[in-house]
């Protein structure tokens, strides 16, 4: 997903304390698939509630979203709209993958290989319209804003960052680095123990901040010469030149300076360049956001997950509380309520 | 019009004041001096200054208003040595605050006022009033600021007392009466304020020996004192923290 330039791009390790008081904008699809893949039982069977339906995602944003706001981050959730007609092939591409995914899943849970089936059935997460829904209301609950993006949500969580309006997006993704965010947070939901996958092994996973200045003049590109790189190794968008990769996309771009020198020099045509330029460049996004914290509806919040969804009373209150005594001594008033 | 000599240490006064809340501000001139008023911004605290004519060493002028860039204003007085006076003047054709340090002459562009509002200061009431030494305010947040964020500033009849609790640490600096220079306060008041803004704007004082002080419970706090050596005066107010529950 998205465009591999993890390689070639200069990333600083933090930890949640260092974003104490800032508005992260996140990339609200990225992480529930996120959920939807990690949060699974050992047979790579999704959480589901006594109805069937998946909760998987829920799960994710109640304990993490709370961990945010315990440490005191403001978070933003920028959901997606229409997709981009370019993507549709990358959609495709995914739903084949997954449905090869959940035939070897189920081949594996008959074999008995469980590491096996967990890895396989991570690959078929699907995000539903019904969880999607229920991830606003309960983002809703919890007093976080939700942002509806015309198109891509990492295009509108960095356009929201290069207002100003929120100091950083945050995704797995490097394309909020085209999209033009100044400042990039990976691995936000996902701080701490990780499993690796078909490993009995976990990693200590940290975010990670990079930089779009540092990332650019490290490489010595331009924001567009990026794009054109990006277009170069692959993208949602295009599939990208066989056999260029980033860091041969890297030595291209140096050379001969921009997409359609290097496509020149290199007898080489992709198709739509401009256009997936445009894409990263000039995204199409909204002005129509509110960003302030609202109160944690504690009641509303556990008729939904302990009444609707079956989770435990216990860790649905024990994960409010975190909150709570984290907002007991944060309540700075402004002084307009004195006026 | 507005053409004035101010001493370099006077208007390090006013500029410490602004910008411990903000970082442009707009300057009112009358022919009686000069007043400002600004709100930071987060819209926790908001500042209202006068600066009398007899502040400065000459003061001619009419009515107008000037955008000022505080960080522009530091770097000129960072020219200036002790006991220099600074010659300003308004060129109103060009927007311009025309700046004489010694033999230099900044030419500072004005910023534009039309977005600065001049915000109304509440009416608080505050029911306790005490009069503390700035030294020892100063001495008590820095040892509140080792160990929280935070400090409650409590007035009772008989002492002011600054309390604050940290996760593994508390610190409290309590005043009785008898080191108060006034202290009227019928009622226990308490409210809780971040000392990152507590402590900036305390240490924007300067030299002033004293500090007046308004506290209510669960309300803003007032800071009062004097600048430019009584010719000027300055009034902080600082929303609260609130615990909830």
């Amino acid at each position: 997903m998205g465009v591999n330039i993890s390689d070639i791009v200069p990333k600083e390790h933090r930890s949640l304390a260092d974003f104490k008081e800032k508005w992260i904008a996140i990339d609200a699809y990225n992480t529930l698939y996120q959920f939807l893949s990690i949060i699974r039982q050992p047979d790579g069977t999704p959480l589901k509630d006594s109805k069937g339906r998946t909760t998987s995602h829920l799960a994710g944003l109640l304990y993490r979203t709370t961990n945010l706001l315990e440490a005191g981050i403001n978070p933003v959730f920028v959901f997606d709209g229409k997709p981009h007609e370019l993507k549709s092939d990358t959609i495709a591409g995914r739903r084949v993958i997954k449905e090869k995914a959940r035939n070897e899943w189920e081949k594996a849970l008959k074999e008995g290989d469980l590491e096996k089936a967990r890895s396989k059935a991570q690959q078929t997460s699907q995000l539903t319209t019904e969880m999607v829904e229920s991830s606003w209301e309960l983002l809703g609950y919890l007093g976080v804003p939700c942002v509806q993006s015309p198109k891509d949500g990492e295009a509108q969580a960095s356009y929201m960052a290069a207002c100003g309006d929120v100091w950083a997006a945050a995704s797995q993704d490097f394309d909020s680095l085209l999209f033009g965010a100044p400042t990039l947070i990976r691995n936000l939901t996902i701080t701490g123990k990780r499993k690796l996958p078909r490993r009995r092994e976990y990693v200590n996973v940290e975010p990670e901040e990079v930089k779009l200045e540092d990332a650019l003049n490290s490489l010595t590109l331009t924001r567009e010469q990026l794009v054109d790189l990006a277009i170069l190794v692959g993208t949602d968008f295009n599939p990208g030149i066989k056999g260029i990769g980033p860091k041969k996309a890297l030595k291209l771009l140096k050379q001969h300076k921009d997409l359609e020198n290097v496509m020149e020099k290199k007898a080489l045509s992709i198709e739509n360049y401009q256009e997936i330029r445009n894409i990263f460049l000039k995204p199409e996004v909204t002005d129509d956001y509110e960003i302030s914290l609202g109160e944690i509806q504690e009641q509303v919040i556990e008729a939904l997950l302990v009444d609707e969804h079956d989770f435990s009373v216990q860790r649905v209150k024990s994960a409010l509380d975190k909150v709570k005594s984290e907002r007991k001594q944060k309540e700075q008033r402004k002084l307009d309520q004195w006026f | 019009m507005f053409k004035a000599k101010i001493k370099a240490e006077t208007l390090k006064e006013v500029v410490d004041v602004i910008s411990a809340l903000v970082d442009e501000a707009k300057f009112n001139i009358t022919s009686d001096g000069v007043s400002l008023r600004a709100v930071d911004p987060a819209h926790v605290a908001m500042l209202d200054l006068a600066l009398q004519k007899k502040g400065f060493e000459e003061f001619k002028a009419k009515e107008c208003e000037l955008g000022i860039d505080i960080d522009k204003l530091k770097d000129v007085l960072k020219l200036a040595g002790a006991g220099d006076i600074l010659d300003l003047e308004h060129d109103e054709d060009k927007n311009k605050l025309i700046l004489d340090v010694g033999n230099i002459t900044r030419r500072m562009a004005l910023v534009d006022t039309a977005g600065m509002s001049d915000p109304k200061v509440p009416n608080l009431n505050l029911p306790a009033k005490l009069i503390v030494n700035t030294n020892e305010l100063r001495r008590g947040l820095r040892a509140a600021e080792a160990v929280s964020d935070h400090v409650a500033l409590i007035a009772s009849s008989d002492s002011f007392e600054m309390v604050s609790e940290g996760d593994t640490d508390s610190v409290n600096l309590k005043l009785p009466k008898a080191l108060l220079k006034e202290l009227d306060c019928k009622e226990n008041q308490k409210s809780l304020f971040s000392l990152d803004y507590f402590s900036t704007m305390v240490k924007a004082i300067g030299s002033t020996p004293e500090v007046t002080m308004y506290i209510g419970t669960d309300y803003p706090i007032n800071l009062e004192f004097d600048i430019a050596e009584g010719n000027g005066h300055v009034k902080y107010l600082l929303a609260p923290r609130i615990e909830s529950e």
